[in-house]
């Protein structure tokens, strides 16, 4: 066959590998989810389908596929069409630099974290496109909310990622697990506090409690997605649930060590890691109440910005110290 | 193939560029503006050079772009009608874009490019990027990020409510 249909057949295949990971990912954290919030609520959750409701993820999506797709009747179309892509595209772009494992890898750019972090930000302005274009005063409130939430927390989750890019000395995702290999980097004081404002900035940046006010249900209805049904909230929900895995895939890279860890196969202990900060988060997210509006805006600029420019700052001192 | 992602890449920014000052509506003109910058993302990394590419990602479609977006609702009310932009100054405009095109053709007509293949120039990797900023082009760097503190520090004054 010729090199060049080869190339594209590969790169069509791993783009189908990427999504199909993705869409099965988000469908088990919907089940996990709603399991975990029913055991903290002394529930039962979904039991019906499947063994303990293991299908009715499956059921929903297909209950999803046949839903009409309902335009409201004064949105933008145009703008209210095109942002569920702007939330779903680089979600799904991110999985080019994630390491499964030493050769699981799309591509290891040598820009990697720097990458990853720059492509989630584009998914802010999809967000405001949904609250703009759907003419719906809670759309656009939680819009605002959410561009201010996510721009104010991503001072501080770009701050504690330098830290570790200071201590392994290379933005590639590989190298940083590379790096590792002496010790996991949360080990570390100074990174474990980078570890704890990563997770709390990285909390807020995918709109979860105690940071949920741009979708607060008791006030904005559901927020910048309200005027969405169908195939179109089922983007935002998968892109959603996608990017919290994102957020502790990065996490567990980071600080966990990725895939490194004794007997089995790496990419087992890389989603061990993910999926172990994952249920934390959602421990965390059924336990807590959801913050103020301002007082979410002053602790992410009085309190966590201050405190990762100060660990930049020690990070830097020991690094040079120990030369 | 790569002429192919070439094409596509610069037909796309071409005429997210071309929309952008000439759509009415100033938020969908921020949206093209938006693609637009992507692209322009989108050719350096076709031109191997990931660094600069993933900044203007980061800076300008994550930022700047969030905060144009911010700007044009806090100046109208929220919520409502759309503000529409207009193209006042289309001649002169134009004169200008043209006198622009003509250098650049000129320019390039005067050169004899040379169209076969070159092997891939090993561009300065990340390291070699941060050493050259931080020896040869040390002034520079210390006084944009001067620069940049004074417009902080400007921004703070201004937004500070009077007393």
């Amino acid at each position: 066959m010729k090199p060049f249909l080869m190339e594209i057949i590969w790169l069509v295949l791993k783009g189908i590998m990427a999504l199909t990971f993705v869409a099965v990912s988000a469908m088990f954290l919907i089940w996990f989810e709603r399991k975990v919030s029913a055991r903290v609520q002394n529930r039962m959750g979904p039991m019906i389908t499947g063994f303990h409701g293991a299908l009715q993820s499956v059921a929903d999506t297909v209950k999803l596929l046949l839903k009409e797709n309902i335009v409201p009747t004064g949105a933008d179309f145009v703008v209210w069409w095109l942002a569920p892509f702007f939330v779903a595209v680089p979600a799904i772009m991110v999985f080019v630099c994630m390491p499964f494992g030493p050769n699981a890898i799309v591509c290891d750019l040598n820009v990697g974290i720097l990458f990853m972090c720059s492509v989630t930000s584009v998914s802010v302005l999809g967000i405001f496109m949904a609250g703009w274009g759907s003419s719906n005063k809670y759309s656009l409130l939680g819009g605002m909310r959410s561009a201010a939430q996510i721009i104010s927390y991503e001072v501080p989750l770009l701050l504690s990622v330098l830290v570790v890019v200071m201590q392994a000395g290379t933005l590639s995702m590989q190298g940083i697990v590379h790096a590792q290999e002496t010790g996991w980097f949360f080990l570390k004081p100074n990174l474990l506090l980078a570890f704890i404002i990563y997770i709390i900035a990285a909390t807020a940046e995918v709109n979860r409690v105690p940071f949920d006010i741009p979708e607060a249900e008791s006030e904005l209805v559901a927020g910048y997605h309200t005027e969405y049904s169908g195939m179109k909230f089922a983007m935002f929900f998968v892109a959603e649930y996608t990017n919290f895995f994102i957020i502790a895939a990065i996490a567990s890279t980071l600080f966990l060590g990725g895939w490194l860890g004794p007997v089995a196969p790496s990419p087992v202990w890389f989603l061990l890691k993910a999926y172990g900060i994952i249920f934390i988060l959602m421990w965390v997210r059924w336990t807590l109440p959801r913050l103020r509006m301002d007082q979410m805006m002053s602790f992410a600029w009085k309190a966590l910005t201050p405190l990762a420019l100060l660990n930049v700052l020690v990070t830097g001192w020991l690094l040079v110290i120990k030369g | 193939m790569t002429e192919l992602v070439f094409y596509i890449i610069a037909v796309s920014l071409c005429a997210f560029a071309f929309l952008s000052v000439t759509v009415g509506d100033v938020f969908h003109s921020a949206v093209c503006l938006t693609f637009t910058l992507l692209s322009v993302a989108g050719v350096y990394f076709f031109l191997g050079a990931p660094f600069i590419g993933v900044i203007q990602i980061l800076v300008y479609v994550g930022g700047i772009m969030t905060l144009f977006i911010f700007a044009i609702k806090l100046t109208a009310k929220i919520g409502d009608a759309s503000i529409r932009q207009f193209t006042r100054q289309l001649w002169p405009g134009a004169a200008l874009a043209g006198a622009i095109l003509a250098l650049l053709l000129a320019v390039i007509r005067a050169n004899a490019w040379s169209l076969r293949l070159l092997p891939p120039v090993q561009g300065p990797d990340l390291k070699q990027l941060g050493v050259e900023l931080l020896t040869r082009y040390l002034l520079p760097f210390e006084f944009i990020s001067l620069l940049l503190l004074a417009a902080l520090v400007g921004a703070i004054v201004i937004g500070k409510v009077k007393k």
